[in-house]
């Protein structure tokens, strides 16, 4: 006859046997990390952000140079690497000049956001004859990976959001869309967005064809193009796609002011933080407010682009493998999904 | 009688029904068993027994005594939305209300606030992954309006442990990359400076310490001279702090230690690591290893302390009061020498 081990003895070993599943979670990361901290050697990377004025934002989203550049210092922190920045000003010849400064500091990698081809292509000309890689964000230079925005993306995915939202809210109704915002944005690459969010909504609702209203970058002016649609289709529901958050508050608004929130739905671009709020702020989008009738935006994550784009810069540098072009995640963040985006840092 | 029943039994589905909702994960699989058996609710505190204790004792050496928790008073930096609000009942005072021949007069307070304000203790109940607290506890189920029936401040043991000073403010000078902030009036560590295991490490060095089991380590950044300044700078001592992140974390739940405390409100860096994740540290700290936090710790007075005898060693003594079912609570916090 086998004797039962004692009940305690039973608890210790589930017990010992529970701790051991867990231990290598815990001390994998520790030793890795202590192993690749001891061979690896700091690196310089330079980084010349497109602007760094103030309030001048970026793609045609409410992100601005600041905030590119703080994703960086921040995504630094636990990387073998020392930072160099410049600012390109929106200027070539600034660009050129940041580029020399680079080639005389001798960085190991340069990685250039800049709008201008011929400058750009100048620039990877001087930085190759002096061996430095350059890493290219959101516009192309000649032989460099890039690391972009995918505008046609991100629009499909607010088109799809806002057919799928009228299908299941308002199935059989008349409904009517609106794309407003800097439509003709060619700089920042809008209209690829505005296709984009075309195609998104013509898969879900063939029948609707959405017009355009071209804000020229003046948030102001929406009140006025789309208080004029409103009242061109007074029993109609209505899809708006925001090309950006500015945009989209101002749609609201001027949707509040026709009266109109009842039959409306927006989408929007870029996700700054005037919709998923910061410390304190008003958050739009938000767990509490699900009855916003912005019910998202795709995510542009701009403020977060030296996550992204330092782990490629590394990878270049230790002679790993980089695509020729690496997108942005977009992502339609919404009430659902808001706080695992961006977690509020103030558990209000 | 009828719509009194049917309230009754709204209510009681309500509660059912919200329970079930808030229960549902298997813990097991998102939290790791405590150390001290699954009916602990203690954590760490167990660490701190009487021989612990008695080795801490051997720090008072001088009987100095170092004051290390901040005024706790209307207008000191809070978390978010948090406020407090204190009201002094001084009725007796006015004539003819003393009471009997010896004219008795009294005062109290109504103190209106939340539990995390201040210098304050972080319970094991404060912060969870999902539903899930520490020791795999589903919290769902151990919670109604007024507090929680598993975790609260009630089942902690002592602090009377030693308490170890790393000054991190004089290792980031020693390493040549301190980058401070314009508003501190002293050196201090600038908002999203990541303090590392070698930091920490260094930080100890400095002083010639170990740490050793049960130990509280409190860590100085400098940012506290901002708590101090208020309530002129309470909005850049919250928009954000310096402090650990997880790979000093992991280190010090590897030291076996009872808490981590620091001169921030929230003792992690912040912006944290990864962007997408929300007080990583807390997390590993308190509801993976039940350590606990103590934010808002003042730190300069013992850093000062250290600095002028080279010992960073003290008799850690802090208050944290039986509440019931709380998370965290005030506490006043003395370094003895």
């Amino acid at each position: 006859m086998t004797q039962d081990p004692a009940p305690a003895l039973r608890e210790g070993r589930r017990r010992f046997c529970l701790s051991l599943a867990w231990a290598p979670l815990l001390a994998a990361p520790l030793g890795v990390a202590r192993a690749a901290a001891a061979q690896e050697r700091r690196y310089t990377i330079a980084f010349a952000n497109l602007t760094e004025e103030p309030g001048s934002t970026l793609e045609g989203t409410g992100f601005t140079g600041p905030e590119v550049r703080s994703s960086f210092v921040l995504a630094a922190r636990k990387h073998p690497l020392e930072l160099v920045f410049y600012d390109n000003q929106r200027d070539a010849k600034k660009a050129q000049a940041n580029a020399e400064d680079a080639i005389v500091r001798k960085v190991d990698l340069y990685i250039q956001y800049f709008s201008d081809p011929d400058a750009n292509a100048a620039i990877a000309a001087r930085l190759k004859k002096a061996g430095i890689p350059v890493l290219a964000v959101n516009h192309p230079v000649p032989g460099a990976p890039l690391y972009t925005l995918d505008n046609l993306a991100a629009g499909r995915i607010a088109g799809d959001a806002l057919g799928e939202f009228a299908v299941r809210s308002w199935r059989g109704q008349p409904t009517v869309a609106a794309i407003v915002g800097a439509v003709e944005a060619k700089a920042d690459r809008v209209p690829e967005r505005v296709q984009g969010v075309i195609e998104g909504l013509r898969a879900r609702l063939p029948a609707v064809k959405p017009v355009t209203l071209d804000t020229q970058g003046n948030a102001a002016r929406v009140a006025a193009l789309l208080g004029k649609f409103l009242a061109g289709h007074p029993a109609a529901k209505v899809l708006v796609a925001a090309t950006d958050d500015s945009t989209a508050l101002a749609a609201k608004s001027a949707l509040e002011q026709a009266g109109r929130t009842r039959d409306a739905a927006i989408a929007s671009h870029g996700l700054d933080r005037t919709l998923h709020g910061g410390y304190s702020d008003k958050k739009e989008i938000d767990p509490n407010n699900r009855g916003s009738i912005v019910i998202g935006s795709v995510a542009f994550y701009l403020d977060r682009y030296g996550y992204d784009v330092l782990p490629l810069a590394l990878a270049m540098l230790r002679g790993e493998g980089v695509p020729p072009r690496t997108v942005t995640r977009h992502l339609l963040v919404t009430a659902a999904n808001v706080f695992i985006e961006y977690p509020p840092q103030d558990m209000n | 009688m009828r719509i009194a029943s049917a309230a009754a039994a709204s209510t009681i589905m309500l509660f059912t029904c919200a329970s079930l909702a808030l229960a549902q994960t298997d813990c097991k699989t998102v939290v790791p068993p405590s150390p001290w058996g699954p009916n602990d609710q203690t954590g760490a505190t167990n660490r701190i027994t009487p021989a612990v204790t008695k080795a801490a004792a051997a720090e008072i050496q001088e009987g100095k005594v170092v004051v290390m928790s901040y005024p706790l008073t209307d207008g000191i930096p809070l978390f978010g939305s948090r406020f407090t609000k204190t009201i002094l009942t001084a009725t007796s005072l006015a004539p003819g209300a003393a009471f009997g021949e010896n004219q008795l007069t009294y005062m109290e307070d109504t103190w209106l606030g939340q539990s995390h304000v201040g210098t304050h203790l972080d319970g094991l109940g404060h912060i969870g992954r999902k539903d899930c607290y520490f020791n795999q506890t589903p919290m769902g189920k151990y919670i109604n309006q007024n507090n929680m029936t598993r975790l609260g401040l009630e089942h902690l043991k002592s602090f009377a442990t030693r308490g170890v000073l790393v000054d991190m403010v004089k290792v980031f000078q020693a390493a040549g990359k301190l980058k401070t902030n314009a508003a501190c009036r002293k050196p201090c560590l600038d908002a999203g400076t990541l303090i590392t295991a070698a930091d920490i490490q260094a930080g100890l060095r400095m002083y010639n310490v170990t740490l050793r089991e049960g130990d509280i380590l409190i860590i100085h950044t400098g940012w506290g001279d901002l708590f101090e300044q208020f309530p002129k700078q309470n909005a850049v001592f919250n928009a954000g702090e310096p402090g650990i992140g997880k790979d000093a974390s992991n280190w010090l739940v590897s030291q076996k230690i009872v808490a981590v405390g620091a001169d921030t409100w929230g003792v992690e860096v912040i912006p944290g690591e990864n962007p997408k994740e929300a007080f990583i540290v807390h997390n590993i700290l308190l509801t993976d290893n039940g350590i606990h936090i103590i934010e808002n710790v003042r730190t300069d007075l013992m850093a000062a302390e250290a600095a002028g005898t080279n010992r960073a060693t003290f008799f850690f003594s802090m208050t944290v009061p039986k509440a019931v079912g709380l998370t965290g609570n005030f506490v006043a916090i003395e370094g003895i020498r």
